[in-house]
């Protein structure tokens, strides 16, 4: 890529491009191909949704993304830069399955981690407008283990936020959460999303969650992954219970759910 | 009126022990140099409380300043090989070798190296207190709560930051286990330095005495040894709880 230095703010916030991912397993000796010549580009300001059965390696993709994990051939920028660049400078906002609090720290102080990993004094401020963003603030001095599943991932979701990331990665960040909570959690994102309109993209399994929440949803096949499908998500926001129960919303989804079907054998 | 009920209620096992230990003496007419009875055996505790106090005091100071030294030198250690793997590939091996020497086997050689005195004893207790910690640290700092770690590397966290606010605080429940373990060793091992080489403490007393046929002085020693054995042990514990609960 010869693109690095200048970044156009209005161009691609998050780019891959022929992005192949093998992974060498002891005992085998080809290896496990889990992406193969993947594309995309995500917009400054959108919300993509990957979508794809399991082991379809979406959250390949995003550990590539995130700076985690390295393309074995091809190329992942953020921001018009490697993602190592952007890990280095503090830029990622990330919650995934694993909610991943210190269970040693309160609510607060799990909020305010990213501020002290970046080497800056905490705004107390912006935690405490935050905690009350997602919800918290009766739990303030609250330690995880105190509260329930679907607030540990608030807490992450703010812990991901706090430090305006100029991307945000999630990977089902509500994937152990029981259906009523997580369609709740869906709508509580999308209200804090709404706030500042980061690039996001979120991995996740479930059809209805991608619709909701992204611009535009793109499904993966089964291993090796490729993108088989993109889906422009054509509703406003903000988007109520009411868009779920849409004829357009159902016709989508049995779209999309189609597509994700064959590579279930 | 009530706790006497408790005590006797948990503990009616070591009376009974008592009473019949008592009652064995003198059915059989011991001499006292042979075995004492466990009233003559109090007796002498309290006879002179100051001799038992005072090296108790050396013994318990001897365990604490070395279990203190062995549990950060063991901590250090496990930190050392967390940053480099390159360095684990010499001090787990060394570690191992050293733990696995008997101690006893060491006390001459490490006393010809410090001297008939007090850092030889402290030194004992350095070495059979740093080996759990070592271990259990080792352990802790990569039992790290799910997902923490490609946390940390995503939000462009510092090797430094990595440890102090992760790898640390996570490995504190084993480090505290370490400790319970290195409390009742450490008594022990100061004790054995002070019976085999000492000037001073419960050990050395408990030599002399025994020498001198002061059979009920020596017993009392050892009383006086297992209830501090036991009240480290405890104490221990309860701190072991505390951190446990307050880290994780």
């Amino acid at each position: 890529m010869t693109g690095e230095a200048q970044f156009d703010p209005d161009g691609p916030a998050i780019t891959a491009t022929d992005v192949t991912k093998k992974f060498t397993l002891k005992g085998s000796g080809d290896g496990v191909l889990a992406l193969q010549e993947l594309s995309l580009a995500v917009a400054t300001g959108e919300f993509v949704a990957l979508l794809g059965p399991s082991g379809c390696g979406k959250s390949t993709l995003l550990r590539l993304m995130a700076s985690l994990d390295r393309p074995t051939t091809g190329n992942v920028t953020v921001c018009g830069e490697p993602p190592d660049a952007i890990a280095a400078r503090h830029a990622f906002g990330v919650a995934f399955q694993d909610h991943a609090l210190l269970p040693w720290l309160t609510v607060y102080e799990n909020i305010a981690l990213p501020f002290k990993l970046a080497g800056r004094t905490p705004d107390d401020v912006a935690i405490r407008e935050m905690i009350v963003l997602v919800g918290l603030d009766e739990f303030v001095s609250a330690r995880p283990r105190q509260l329930s599943g679907g607030m540990r991932q608030r807490v992450s979701i703010a812990r991901a936020l706090i430090l305006d990331p100029e991307v945000l990665l999630l990977d089902e960040p509500f994937g152990a959460l029981d259906a009523v909570t997580r369609r709740q959690m869906n709508i509580e994102l999308q209200r804090i999303w709404l706030r500042d309109q980061i690039t996001t993209v979120l991995v996740t399994h479930s059809v209805d969650e991608a619709i909701f929440l992204a611009d535009r949803v793109l499904v993966l096949s089964g291993r090796p992954g490729r993108i088989i499908l993109e889906a422009i998500v054509p509703f406003d926001r903000p988007r109520d219970r009411s868009v779920m129960r849409s004829e357009e919303f159902h016709s989508l989804a049995d779209e999309l759910s189609l597509a994700l079907e064959p590579s279930e054998d | 009126m009530r706790t006497g009920r408790r005590l006797i209620q948990d503990y009616w096992g070591i009376l009974l022990i008592l009473v019949a230990w008592q009652a064995w003496v003198i059915v059989n007419q011991f001499n006292p140099i042979v075995m004492p009875t466990p009233i003559s055996v109090f007796d002498a505790l309290i006879t002179d409380p100051v001799l038992f106090l005072e090296n108790t005091g050396i013994t318990f100071a001897v365990a604490l300043v070395g279990m203190t030294g062995g549990m950060i030198i063991g901590t250090s250690l496990a930190v050392a090989t967390w940053l480099s793997p390159l360095l684990s590939g010499l001090v787990s091996p060394l570690a191992v070798l050293f733990s696995s020497v008997p101690v006893v086997a060491l006390i001459p050689i490490i006393a010809r190296l410090l001297g008939y005195n007090v850092s030889t004893e402290i030194a004992i207790v350095v070495i059979i207190t740093f080996f759990p910690s070592f271990v259990f640290a080792s352990s802790g700092l990569r039992a790290l709560p799910p997902g923490s770690d490609d946390l940390f590397r995503v939000l462009g966290a510092s090797r430094r930051a990595t440890l102090f606010r992760l790898a640390l605080p996570a490995a504190m429940p084993n480090l505290a286990i370490a400790l319970r373990l290195a409390a009742a060793h450490a008594i022990l091992a100061a004790m054995i330095a002070e019976f085999l080489m000492g000037t001073s403490g419960l050990g050395y007393l408990f030599a002399k005495t025994n020498d001198e046929f002061q059979t009920e002085q020596a017993f009392g020693t050892s009383i006086v040894a297992t209830a501090i054995s036991v009240a480290a042990f405890l104490l221990a514990s309860f701190v072991e709880r505390r951190v446990r609960s307050h880290f994780s």
